[in-house]
């Protein structure tokens, strides 16, 4: 089926699947089969941050006294970190726009992207800041093997319902040989690619992310590096709502609460998804090794590192009805509590360079002398 | 523990499974009317997982056995008929807990 940007069809979103009905028209969000989807925008919306506003000019002096191994755990962790959000700023718009079919569930997928171009722009603000010149750490990103091993695995879904959702869209259902392969395309396979990337996508934001997050954190708790805490803290956020998301999608097509297809489909996947999800750890795992490579630091080693992953995968999986493969029953790194709090980002105004408490401040008091001067 | 007049406090009752020995223990917990059942458990040094503390990450996702809840903000994250998320709820009338 063709893509369209205004689909002239008269549709009824109410009875549309979340994906792969008809493309999306009015944008209109009086009638919503899925009203979570708007509950997400309107809260990230409320979380809105810029990077400039958080002052990392303190961690360069910081970033100076550290030791030579915890200088590469930093920087390797922001390197990954750049990585994740490149994926994600763009991902979701083109792999997911073009077979939505709701369109709070349109605006929610372009609301989250754009939240994650956010992050990228945040970890240039923070590179800026340590080197006079930060290329190289960039350049780094697309020649460093142990970042490349993972960014295949986190792209690799998204690129195939890519290809078969264009494949479909210019040539339709059927086999189709392009430069000598030959490809079967049907709206059972797209959804299927489907249901395989929204559970990489979860894994991505409920697992792979929490390596770092935990290193910065570790940083933070010995007074170090806290405009980059402060930056991962906002980011920590934004990341928490965006699995909430994949979750409930994840979670309306197992219970049969939006396409029926989806529904069996995620029962026929259910092994293959969770396979994506233990993969996931065993790779942030192989990544909490290289990152300690040259030594610990104060606070963390690769083992605890390890379990918190695999504690955190047993939160996540069993969220999603995947159980809880791990056997690990008490949180390791209990402090990473207190930066994952929402009531810790928003700190007291004179505390912080984050201006955000200023939203929707506007003085609505209106006394009875405002209107003295009116004559009817 | 300080105590309270009966009339400020419901009662969550916690079920906690202990290991593989299926042993079940439970426990009983006065509320105070600012808390959300999150801070009571917490009072109370139950050990449970929590993130946002506002309902919109589902860390603290609970099953809810038995009794009423009132949810002081919305909760956005996934939760089952039979859970709750303790992070933004307050009990109405006695409730009772599962604890993994």
């Amino acid at each position: 089926m063709k893509y369209t940007t205004f689909n002239q069809v008269v549709t009824d979103t109410m009875v549309e699947p979340m994906f792969m009905g008809n493309p999306v028209n009015v944008a209109r969000y009086d009638q919503q089969k899925h009203p979570i989807f708007e509950k997400l925008i309107e809260k990230q919306i409320s979380f809105f941050w810029r990077p400039e506003e958080v002052d990392v000019s303190r961690d360069r002096v910081d970033f100076q006294k550290l030791s030579d191994a915890e200088q590469h755990i930093f920087i390797s962790n922001l390197k990954y970190q750049t990585l994740l959000d490149s994926v994600q700023g763009r991902s979701p718009n083109i792999a997911l726009l073009p077979i939505v079919s709701l369109p709070e569930l349109e605006t929610w997928i372009e609301t989250w992207s754009f939240f994650e171009t956010i992050h990228s722009r945040s970890y240039t603000h923070i590179l800026r800041n340590l080197f006079s010149d930060p290329s190289a750490v960039f350049d780094d990103i697309i020649v460093n093997d142990q970042i490349k091993k993972r960014a295949s695995d986190i792209s690799q879904y998204y690129d195939d319902l890519i290809f078969y959702t264009q494949l479909w869209q210019t040539l339709g259902e059927g086999e189709h040989v392009i430069n000598g392969e030959t490809h079967v395309v049907t709206v059972r396979e797209i959804k299927k690619k489907l249901y395989l990337c929204i559970n990489s996508v979860n894994a991505l934001e409920a697992i792979r992310f929490y390596v770092s997050f935990a290193c910065t954190f570790a940083f933070a708790e010995r007074k170090l590096m806290e405009g980059n805490s402060k930056i991962i803290r906002l980011i920590a956020r934004d990341e928490n709502l965006h699995l909430t998301s994949t979750q409930h999608i994840l979670n309306l097509w197992a219970k049969g609460k939006d396409d029926p297809e989806m529904a069996e489909i995620a029962e026929e996947c259910q092994e293959e998804a969770k396979a994506i999800f233990l993969k996931a750890v065993e790779q942030e795992k192989e990544w909490a090794e290289y990152l300690f490579q040259n030594g610990s630091m104060i606070g963390l080693n690769k083992d605890i590192l390890c379990q918190y992953v695999e504690y955190i995968a047993n939160h996540r999986m069993n969220a999603i009805g995947m159980g809880q493969p791990f056997d690990v029953q008490s949180n390791p790194l209990p402090w990473m509590n207190n930066y994952l709090s929402s009531d810790n980002v928003q700190v007291a105004p004179q505390e912080s360079e984050i201006s955000s408490y200023l939203v929707g401040q506007i003085d609505s008091e209106v006394s009875s002398s405002e209107f003295s001067d009116f004559e009817l | 523990m300080r105590e309270l007049p009966v009339d400020e406090t419901c009662i969550i009752t916690v079920v906690e499974h202990q290991g593989h020995d299926g042993v079940v223990s439970t426990k009983s917990l006065h509320t105070e009317a600012s808390e959300t059942l999150l801070q009571t458990l917490e009072r109370y040094q139950i050990d449970i997982q929590y993130h946002c503390r506002d309902g919109f990450c589902g860390a603290c996702r609970t099953t809810l056995i038995d009794g009423c809840i009132d949810y002081i903000t919305d909760p956005l994250a996934f939760i089952d008929d039979d859970e709750c998320l303790p992070c933004c709820a307050k009990p109405n009338g006695p409730v009772t807990l599962k604890l993994d």
